[in-house]
């Protein structure tokens, strides 16, 4: 034992003294202390912080790695793009800490909620300031998507993926409920509950009552969350429009026809094993479900189509991400750069056929026209809209989920529930 | 050689150089606790103590996450906030549950099987590592495999049904606040049993074997050795392990994040997945700091309590 | 006599079923694990469970090993586990020892000081200690890592040495202080042998902890080539799916150095020494 001791403190004094002496320089990759006022004239190495990398699929950051960047080094002689993959969950934490000491890349890859708050709280640069050609990018992509990155007059990003949520169903409930086609209303929606009552299938599934899941429906129901200028939301998210689209919801709940997945039940089957499995008719989904299911169940045809139509249309959600720039960058104009190719075609293109569909509108149409799988979606986001662009959207989901939940339970009616959320939306946007 | 029997001091004067190398020792004697505390206190001071002073003045300020961002003192607003917060309570009370559910099983188990692995036969190394195998594997892991295990279709519900034909296996664990917290305390207990077991196998080794045979012969049963003999010569394990058990029950967050995400509805939020919520989501960390400080005030008291009426061991000095 | 040789044999048979019964519980969801890692992505965590995969297959070891320097990543925890356990341990115990045997002024506020520490949330301590590691240049860098894990374990392990170190009956001491020891033999050569169990223990502990330790090192690496383990892990998850047949595998074989650690050390649990040591 004491031999073992000993060699044991030896070795790790050694190891110490190693580690110490190889690696005293410790710098941080960001910081670049040749770089000039000039952008061109000392090369520069951008870091870009993303999670492109899905799990163990390296599609797209093989296509980011092999293709793009090299391209754009190419076109850019003097730059540098070293993209770091983090795990999807710990961006923000990742961004929130390195805010914080003051150690964050030049790009990221951020999730659409976070832009306002992380502008709100100065993290960001203003694109729209710092590219003076900043209008004619905004002016190719899609409003909806473009929105999610203004704050306080200006705009933080560019966007730099879209997607939305569509309504999916399959043959198998489209047969068991008697119908040809999918629900394309909210009527067609309540009839085919009504069709499948007693049999041994949910007619809806979602996973959440945060604005993610519910804002399709209130939108479709011509509802609204607040008024143009984010100033209030009592009147419009308990407006008359989004009760009853919400009741519609609940309706359907109490008959058994949405299960209690939607309000947290984290036990039951979640929407991607249940409409393949054949316990659930419809969910709301998008665009990355095509290759997890061609994974997990080669079987399985999905049926898209649009999100039912209320007395508001047919209104989705808009998610996907941005692109930003952290305000600390010492390479802004190069930063640009990059933002501007992000924005090009050859990039849209590229990333579409690894699934991340284009936020640029030609680009859209064009990847639409080369893989029609992309069509429903790229209808729906003609007409979908954010989330509230506030930095407490996080807080506003928390809100939803926590005053809806009783509503489906029974224990309080829809207007109360939608009215005391209101209230509390309130006193969020008159803060800002 | 040293002729102890002489006073130091008689000593010193019959041998001047003596005299210096008595000091010396003296001096050195006195400096030998510091030597030994040194290393150890200088890294705990510098990146443990100094981190904690400033988390807990980020609590008394509207703390801005921006480098150099200057942020508005607000006293005590994060702690009144805390009080009249529901969730903060709810999540104080789940926590508390927690630890009440997983803490006891934790101890006694683990106790009875070291207690049963503790003698040198070839098949317990075997056994140890079993037992060891589900502290080692990663909480992401566990956490999900217990989410399955605790689904409305999952393995749990099956057994019950199947197997011991309790009740009709339709418990819908994760859906509803105490059934969920059972779940979540299931996979606490499992987990941690391990732990609690090495450290008794630990001090089982310094139980005096002679007042166990003493024991025997005076004619004491299983039951009254064990608390005669065994019991209070592992008393500061025991003590440790109940002192580390309640601070880690009530500092539960990657099972609960995992499992529930403090659903549905926010019922199952203990509180440090509030804490972290309100940090590394809403980017409010001086409410975090204000909700870190309140539970680790609450966690001393109840440690300090602990150890008080653990203290008395006898072994230490006063 | 015969009775209790029947006892004896009962008494074992019981001991063996109650164990057996106990390991069964402990292993099985291990085991869904192992499973789970030999099933392609299409097989994974069906309702109901399957426990034999079938059809089984080893690509997602083959997928983790061979995908983006998994091998260095595993490397880098090696290094940093072993250095910060070895430091940890050796540091820990001098402070336990001066806790137990010495008496000096504020003692025992320092070691409700040091007790403080096991309280804290990590979570909370994370900025100030990202910024502090900042302004002393250990950003993305192992040695950042293994000087914080140190620092975090020194609670833990001191808590722990001081009972054990407290509970060596003093008079061994203060026979060995009559013959000329100084208080680093002491410690080196009597106390530290006699707490084999302990140590072992907290060898064990403090190589799980930083093993395992996740949140420090997302903080503070950003070089790709300076991962560790459980951030290679997590990169197994993906935005949209997560292929836990990778995870899975991945995790098995992060899981088997630790087993490997807790083998080799767990033999010191069964000393037998201490009872020649310890007299009336």
């Amino acid at each position: 034992m004491k031999r073992s001791l000993t060699t044991l403190t030896v070795t790790s004094v050694v190891a110490a003294a190693t580690l110490a002496l190889a690696g005293c320089s410790g710098s941080s990759p960001t910081a670049d202390a040749s770089d000039g006022a000039t952008e061109t004239v000392a090369p520069v190495t951008l870091t870009m912080w993303g999670t492109y990398g899905n799990g163990g699929n390296t599609a797209q950051t093989d296509v980011l790695n092999q293709t793009l960047i090299p391209s754009f080094e190419a076109s850019h002689p003097g730059i540098t793009v070293d993209y770091v993959d983090i795990p999807y969950a710990d961006l923000k934490q990742k961004l929130t800490t390195g805010a914080a000491a003051d150690e964050l890349p030049d790009l990221v890859r951020s999730d659409i909620g976070w832009v306002a708050q992380f502008a709100s709280l100065g993290v960001l640069a203003p694109l729209d300031q710092e590219m003076d050609d900043f209008s004619t990018y905004a002016d190719a992509t899609y409003p909806g998507s473009l929105a999610t990155n203004a704050w306080d007059g200006h705009h933080y990003g560019l966007p730099l993926d879209t997607n939305t949520r569509v309504l999916v169903t399959s043959q198998a409930a489209l047969d068991a409920a008697g119908l040809s086609e999918p629900p394309a209303t909210f009527d067609d929606l309540q009839a085919m509950a009504t069709a499948l009552a007693g049999k041994d299938i949910a007619t809806f599934a979602d996973s959440g009552l945060q604005g993610w899941n519910i804002l399709p429906w209130i939108w479709s129901g011509g509802g609204e969350i607040t008024d143009a200028d984010l100033t209030t939301s009592t009147g419009y998210l308990d407006g008359a429009e989004s009760v009853a689209a919400v009741q519609m919801l609940v309706d359907l709940y109490t008959q058994g026809a949405i299960p209690n997945l939607i309000t947290g039940n984290s036990g039951a089957t979640s929407t991607s094993d249940g409409l393949p499995a054949g316990q659930y008719a419809t969910i709301l989904d998008g665009p990355w479900m095509r290759d997890i299911w061609a994974g997990q169940y080669p079987e399985f045809a999905p049926i898209y189509a649009p999100v039912p139509a209320g007395p508001g249309g047919s209104i989705s959600v808009v998610g996907g991400e941005n692109i930003v720039i952290p305000a600390t960058t010492e390479h802004m104009d190069a930063a640009t750069e990059f933002v501007r190719f992000t924005q090009s075609e050859e990039f849209q293109l590229a990333m579409a056929t690894v699934g991340q569909m284009p936020v640029v509108e030609s680009a859209g149409t064009k990847a639409a026209d080369a893989d029609p799988f992309y069509a429903p979606f790229a209808t729906q986001l003609a007409t979908a809209k954010p989330r509230l662009v506030i930095p407490q959207s996080s807080e506003v989901d928390s809100i939803l989920s926590t005053e809806l939940t009783p509503a489906f339970e029974g224990t309080t009616t829809v207007q109360a529930a939608l009215t005391s959320a209101a209230k509390q939306i309130d006193a969020l946007l008159t803060s800002n | 050689m040293i002729d102890s029997t002489r006073p130091v001091a008689v000593r010193a004067a019959e041998h001047p150089s003596a005299a210096r190398t008595a000091r010396r020792r003296r001096l050195a004697g006195r400096a030998t606790p510091y030597l030994f505390l040194a290393p150890a206190l200088v890294l705990f001071v510098g990146l443990i103590v100094y981190p904690m002073i400033r988390a807990f003045q980020m609590s008394f300020y509207d703390w801005k996450v921006l480098a150099g961002a200057t942020s508005t003192f607000i006293g005590f607003d994060n702690y009144a906030r805390a009080m009249g917060d529901p969730v903060f309570w709810r999540g104080l009370a789940n926590s508390g549950v927690y630890m009440a559910l997983s803490v006891p099983p934790q101890v006694v188990l683990g106790l009875l099987i070291a207690m049963l692995l503790k003698s040198k036969s070839p098949s317990q190394p075997v056994y140890r590592v079993l037992f060891y195998l589900p502290v080692v594997t990663s909480w992401v892991v566990v956490s999900l495999l217990f989410k399955y295990l605790f689904a409305d279709q999952g393995l749990i519900n099956w057994a019950l049904a199947d197997v011991l034909h309790l009740g009709d296996g339709s418990t819908s664990w994760l859906s509803s606040r105490w059934t969920a917290l059972i779940a979540i305390s299931a996979l606490g207990i499992w987990k941690g049993i391990g732990w609690s077991m090495m450290i008794f196998l630990a001090a089982l080794q310094g139980v005096p074997e002679s007042l166990e045979e003493a024991a025997l012969m005076d004619g004491a049963n299983r039951w009254q050795r064990f608390r005669v003999v065994t019991v209070p010569a592992i008393r500061p394990a025991l003590a440790f392990v109940i002192v580390m058990l309640v601070i880690g029950g009530f500092n539960v967050f990657t099972s609960v994040l995992l499992m529930t995400g403090g659903g549905p509805g926010g019922q199952t939020e203990v509180l440090l997945t509030y804490m972290y919520r309100q940090a590394f989501t809403n980017l409010d960390f001086g409410y975090g700091s204000a909700i870190a400080v309140l539970l680790t005030m609450i966690v001393l008291v109840l440690s300090l309590a602990q150890m008080r009426i653990f203290h008395g061991t006898g072994q230490e000095e006063g | 006599m015969r009775s209790r040789d029947r006892t004896r044999t009962s008494s074992v048979v019981a001991r063996h079923a109650l164990l057996s019964v106990g390991a069964l519980i402990m292993l099985t969801p291990f085991v869904y694990m192992v499973s789970t890692s030999l099933k392609s992505q299409a097989y994974v965590l069906t309702i109901p469970p399957q426990f034999i995969p079938n059809p089984a297959t080893i690509g997602n070891y083959v997928q983790v090993l061979t995908t983006q320097n998994f091998v260095t990543y595993f490397m880098n925890s090696v290094v940093v586990s072993t250095t910060a356990t070895g430091i940890s341990v050796l540091i820990s115990s001098m402070m336990a020892y001066a806790f137990a045997r010495f008496r000096f002024p504020g003692r025992e506020l320092l070691f409700r000081l040091v007790l403080v520490g096991l309280m804290v949330p990590a979570m909370m301590l994370i900025i100030p200690q990202f910024i502090l590691a900042k302004q002393l240049s250990l950003i993305d860098s192992l040695q950042g890592l293994v000087i914080f894990y140190v620092a975090a374990s020194i609670s833990l392990n001191t808590f722990l040495l001081r009972g054990f170190f407290a509970s060596i009956p003093r008079e061994l001491d203060d026979a060995m202080q009559v013959d000329g020891a100084n208080a680093w033999t002491r410690y080196w050569r009597l106390v530290m042998p006699l707490s084999t169990p302990a140590l072992a223990t907290t060898t064990i502990f403090t190589f799980l902890a930083t093993w395992d330790e996740f949140a420090w090192a997302l903080t503070i690496i950003n070089d790709p080539a300076k991962r560790t383990l459980p951030l290679a892990i997590q990169l197994f998850q993906g935005q949209n799916a997560t292929q836990w047949g990778l995870v899975f595998a991945a995790s098995v074989i992060a899981v088997l150095p630790v087993i490997v650690v807790f083998l080799i050390f767990q033999k010191y649990f069964v000393q037998g020494l201490t009872t020649g040591a310890v007299k009336g």
